[in-house]
């Protein structure tokens, strides 16, 4: 064990919301350690991938099945997974989980500098009041302790750092952000936005929000249109802890990082009621480490940091740290996720476009909101998809061999559209994380264990969607070919969220409307274990802003000396 | 902290083009565990089979790029679903591996029969014709070889000649244009690699 080390605070995991703590606190004059479980990615530096072509590659991009079936079993199912980008998700056989018996959860993981940052999907949709009004309308779950309002600057200065493309529609039910230019609707989508409107014009197909830059930005380059996002990007053109928020922590001179620095209990000391920081395990050494700290910050990712409360419980607290209440765990949530429609789209074949683009559409909800117009369900669903044109693996589907086949895949192909649906899910207690005891990852901690299953609300908010979508695909002139209305495995959303809930009642949440623990005045959980509702929309804006706001009063406190 | 240009960016990935080694022609068969070491006539079988899928027109064709040697080792490696255990069918039997998984290679090669090698070319084209026929009408002996094909046209259209020659790569756009009218001369882009995934 090496001399303990002293910090003003300590942020436990790298991804987007770790490096937004570590960026405020450090910005505001902290000390601030960073710990993250990972390797270190350099920026530009170790994006190994990022200049081949699929002829540099040696299984074509497509990657290794039989390496995939054994070790990457859930993280290949990951639309970003590829050849190319596997060296950013976790190897599934070395971290384990489990799950109940009645449990389908995929569990998509990036242990690594950056985290989820690398991989995620970009897409930025702030919230509304439709949102954090939902657990207090409908009766599910409990009512969030904030509101738009108390969201909106938050929203802004994050927007304003990270640099978000979209398109202002004047919604309420999303509201509109601080935009650089968007990109811009093809042919296709274009064209399906006047007709959908047409009929229906509470229905706003518009162009996805991203975090990639088309203004310059902080010495970060513009966006390059070749979305291939996730094998990292030396442009620094979407946002990633390494493009954005760790060159500005770093840059105060208050920041220490330790990569492969597996946290694995926090220490809480009974009598002054205040968590004393915390205790790791060096990935590479097998050697166990610890650092003090006035303040702790968990963004381990949802899940982990709920994994990480139950497993520092102690005599004091021997339900898991700050779990008085007893809901430390419960409550978790992943949108219910699915193909809603897919069709074939004629009439364009004058017309294709250059660049790929990286966002794709969406049709933000239109769904019990002033009217409670869903059928068995009073949440939202919102659709994001696009138009794309199918191209030489559409030969795979079709019979034909020689030289008028290779001629015909020489062209773009078919113009074809889809909707997929993302709707809200239902906060329940039975949807919950807890530890099994009996099984150990190879650090020794007990695994963490997933128990959840969407429900009724779900299903039949994909089913209307499934309905919706094949109307509106076909007003919009296509031939719908294919839908769903059942949700992928939990998970398939990767917008995992809850079990360390938000809450103005002690007795039955585990965080107050600060991010901290109600039982602990000097911890903070501002990853998605927050969250008391999942809403429709992509979750991360929100964390980050969240995580911006609960910053700024763990700051305030410390410097007021009420910590 | 300093963003790339454009202009910096290529001149570096001109530079890694330069030191990759690629692999080409018999190179990628080293990723084969010694014990799935294809034999020479199954080589020149897979290599024959890929050109008469992919001819050599104005641009070369699949066996030149390799995509036969390709095949073979995305086969012993499952790429396709290959190594999943096959739909029942008895005359798949002679050709399963100890796991329950079905040698679509050493399929190929008995479906074909003793003398495809030896047929003149169009005879070759004609069997190849039919197989592919049957396979896309649904019969289920014939199924395995939409796995094959498929893994073909992989082969090609990620080579270099595949990708770039005979269709378009651009790894750095530098735009994003949503309206490009189509005209006689318009090619797809290997790196859409949204049509490529989900096209």
């Amino acid at each position: 064990m090496d001399e303990t080390l002293n910090f003003d605070a300590i942020v436990v995991g790298s991804g987007i919301t770790g490096g937004w703590a570590a960026k405020e606190l450090t910005e505001a004059g902290l000390k601030v350690l960073l710990l993250e479980r990972g390797r270190k990615i350099e920026h530009q530096v170790d994006y190994e991938t990022e200049l081949k072509a699929p002829w540099d590659m040696p299984f074509r991009g497509e990657g290794d099945a039989e390496l995939y079936a054994r070790d990457y079993a859930v993280q290949s199912l990951n639309r970003h997974f590829t050849e190319f980008t596997q060296g950013h998700f976790v190897n599934d056989a070395e971290n384990p989980y489990q799950t109940g018996p009645d449990t389908a959860f995929n569990w998509f993981r990036s242990y690594q500098l950056g985290g989820r940052s690398l991989t995620w999907g970009r897409q930025c949709y702030r919230w509304s009041d439709y949102d954090f009004g939902a657990n207090k309308r409908d009766g599910h779950g409990t009512d969030w302790p904030i509101r738009y309002a108390d969201l909106a600057p938050w929203y802004d200065k994050v927007e304003d750092f990270i640099g978000v493309a979209g398109a202002a529609e004047g919604l309420p039910q999303l509201p509109d952000g601080r935009f650089q230019p968007p990109f811009a609707l093809n042919v296709v989508e274009q064209a399906a936005r006047e007709r959908i409107m047409e009929t229906w014009p509470e229905r706003r197909l518009t162009i996805g929000r991203t975090a990639n830059l088309t203004a310059e930005k902080d010495g970060r380059g513009l966006c390059q249109s070749r979305s291939i996002c996730a094998r990292g990007c030396s442009y620094g053109a979407y946002f990633s802890t390494q493009s954005s928020t760790l060159p500005a922590a770093q840059a105060t001179g208050n920041l220490t990082l330790i990569t492969d620095a597996a946290v694995e209990h926090v220490d809480y000391d009974p009598v002054t009621r205040r968590v004393r920081g915390v205790h790791w395990i060096d990935s590479k050494t097998k050697t166990r480490h610890q650092a003090t700290a006035r303040l702790v910050f968990l963004n381990a990712g949802a899940f982990n940091s709920v994994h990480l409360l139950l497993n520092s419980s102690s005599e004091a607290m021997p339900n898991g740290l700050a779990n008085s209440s007893g809901v430390l765990g419960t409550h978790i949530m992943d949108h219910a996720n699915t193909l809603s429609a897919a069709a074939i789209m004629p009439g364009f074949e004058a017309w294709t476009s250059f660049g790929n683009r990286p966002t794709g559409v969406v049709i933000p909800r239109y769904r019990n909101m002033e009217t409670m117009d869903g059928t068995g369900h009073t949440r939202g669903f919102s659709f994001q998809g696009g138009a794309l044109q199918s191209t030489w693996t559409a030969g795979k589907r079709e019979a034909g061999i020689g030289a008028d086949y290779k001629a015909a895949l020489r062209k773009p192909g078919s113009w074809r559209m889809v909707l997929v649906a993302f709707a809200d899910c239902v906060p329940r207690a039975a949807n919950r994380l807890t530890l099994d005891r009996t099984r150990v990852d190879a650090n020794g901690i007990p695994q963490l264990r997933i128990d959840f299953a969407f429900g009724a609300e779900e299903n039949a908010a994909l089913a209307q969607a499934k309905a919706d979508a094949a109307e509106m695909l076909a007003k919009a002139g296509g031939h719908v070919f294919m839908g769903f209305d059942r949700p992928g495995a939990g998970g398939t959303a990767i917008h995992e969220m809850g079990g360390a809930r938000m809450g103005n009642d002690p007795a039955t949440s585990v965080l107050n409307k600060w991010s901290q623990a109600h039982d602990i005045a000097n911890l903070f959980v501002t990853d998605g274990a927050q969250m008391s509702s999942s809403a429709c929309q992509n979750p991360s804006l929100t964390y980050m802003a969240l995580t911006a706001r609960a910053s700024a009063h763990a700051v305030s406190l410390l410097k007021s000396s009420a910590l | 902290m300093t963003g790339w240009s454009r202009r910096s960016f290529l001149g570096a990935a001109a530079l890694v083009a330069v030191q990759a080694a690629v692999p080409g022609g018999a190179e990628v068969l080293k990723q084969l565990d010694p014990k799935d070491a294809p034999s020479p006539r199954r080589r020149k079988l897979m290599r024959l089979v890929a050109d008469h899928v992919i001819p050599a027109t104005d641009t070369p064709g699949a066996g030149a790029v390799g995509a036969g040697d390709f095949v073979l080792v995305a086969l012993a490696h499952g790429l396709e679903g290959t190594r999943r255990p096959p739909a029942a069918d008895p005359s798949f039997v002679s050709f399963l591996r100890a796991d329950g998984s079905l040698d679509h290679a050493a399929w190929l090669e008995g479906k074909l029969g003793p003398k495809w090698l030896a047929l003149p070319a169009p005879r070759r084209h004609e069997q190849l014709t039919a197989l592919d026929a049957s396979a896309f009408k649904g019969d289920p002996a014939a199924a395995p070889w939409r796995a094959i094909k498929g893994l073909i046209l992989t082969g090609y259209y990620t080579s270099e000649i595949g990708g770039s020659k005979e269709l378009k790569y651009e790894l750095v756009p530098g735009r994003f244009d949503p309206k490009v009218p189509v005209t006689p001369e318009t090619r797809a882009y290997s790196s859409d690699w949204t049509a490529v995934d989900f096209g």
